[in-house]
């Protein structure tokens, strides 16, 4: 399956949830088919930390779906993630591992144990249950609305060949990115993220 | 009737009450294990055990686009882990993060293997700008809600580092 072609089907699925990418390739790949800043956080660099930011945000936004693209480069410098996930078990999370058996962004250097590494099989050897594997656009079009409509947790590999175009980069400002995509949850899930300390108290909301 | 160990274990978590803190993630050191276990139990917070301290990077500033006010609470050593987590998610969105840490390899500890932490972790925390408050004495107890403020005033990461005698309930 090609990356492209991939997003594009996400892209046009995708309702009033939230996306957040991982370094490289998705998160290029994902603002150039997008141009997203609202929806969407490129969380560039982040090295394996997105599913837990992702995780943090579907705590306090229950009702928000939310649709978190990890590289496997990412993840393989953090599988232990996938226990706190399962531990969580947050139905609105929703984790894809785009798969493409190299460091795409940082010239396609193949990963560790690249032929070996069966990613659905970690993910069900900690006890996670909706455990999926798509590699061709037609499979992930017939069970998307098992895998991401049906609530629930799911950790899903995207087999998909490495991305030959440049991606580019994601030319927003980290900052005006914060407020955009902060600014689209507080009115999407009726949550409140930013006060002025010294004026509001922080209160918080509840945890799911 | 409560030990000196449990009356600042119980003053610590009412801080974080008084804080606004909901959920924890964390990493044991031996040192906060008895927080660790009293915030488990507390009904009021959502604990999360994490497997890597970055981890707890992660979730915690997420959870501020969630609007939860939160606590990263973990050893020396995995402060000492997180500087990158820290600086390219925290430092460039300009996300607020409130940790708790330990002042191991200070002089009183007498585990050799926290020689490295006594050495660097405070001029680490100086040399990338971290503001953090050491908490040497039980009055400084009270100034955790200045400190989780602080991190939510200057939109930054703010650590609140303990000394084992007042973890100890000691000093």
């Amino acid at each position: 399956m090609e990356l492209r072609e991939c997003f594009e089907y996400f892209a046009s699925r995708q309702t009033n949830g939230i996306v957040i990418t991982s370094a490289g390739s998705t998160s290029g790949m994902w603002w150039k088919i997008t141009h997203d800043m609202d929806r969407a956080f490129y969380l560039g660099a982040s090295m394996s930390m997105i599913s837990m930011f992702g995780a943090g945000i579907a705590m306090g936004a229950p009702k928000l779906p939310v649709w978190v693209f990890m590289g496997d480069g990412a993840f393989v410098m953090n599988p232990g993630m996938l226990m706190v996930e399962r531990d969580l078990n947050l139905p609105n999370l929703k984790h894809f591992l785009v798969s493409n058996r190299v460091y795409n962004a940082t010239g396609a250097v193949r990963l560790p144990n690249v032929q070996r590494n069966d990613y659905a099989a970690i993910a069900r050897s900690v006890g996670i249950e909706r455990v999926y594997y798509f590699d061709s656009l037609e499979e992930l079009k017939s069970n998307f609305d098992t895998v991401v409509i049906e609530p629930g947790y799911t950790f899903t590999v995207l087999e998909v060949e490495p991305v030959r175009e440049k991606a580019g980069g994601v030319p927003v400002d980290d900052v005006e990115l914060k407020f955009r995509f902060g600014r689209y949850i507080e009115r999407t899930a009726g949550i409140k993220i930013f006060r002025h300390p010294a004026t509001e108290p922080v209160t918080g909301n509840k945890t799911a | 009737m409560p030990n000196k160990q449990e009356e600042t274990t119980q003053f610590i978590v009412e801080q974080l009450v008084k804080s606004g803190i909901k959920l924890v993630a964390s990493l044991p050191d031996d040192w906060v294990s008895d927080l660790i276990h009293a915030i488990d139990t507390d009904k009021r917070f959502t604990h999360v055990p994490v497997n890597r301290e970055e981890s707890a990077i992660g979730l915690c500033s997420g959870a501020y686009f969630g609007g939860i006010p939160s606590l990263a609470l973990m050893g020396a050593s995995g402060l000492m882990t997180c500087v990158y987590a820290i600086t390219k998610i925290n430092y460039s969105y300009h996300i607020p993060l409130f940790l708790f840490t330990t002042l191991r390899g200070a002089i009183g500890d007498p585990r050799s293997h926290h020689i490295s932490n006594g050495l660097y972790l405070e001029p680490l925390m100086n040399s990338i700008s971290l503001p953090h408050l050491i908490v040497d004495e039980r009055e400084k107890i009270a100034r955790i809600p200045d400190a989780f403020k602080h991190s939510q005033v200057m939109n930054r990461p703010t650590v609140v580092v303990f000394t084992e005698p007042v973890l100890r309930g000691e000093a």
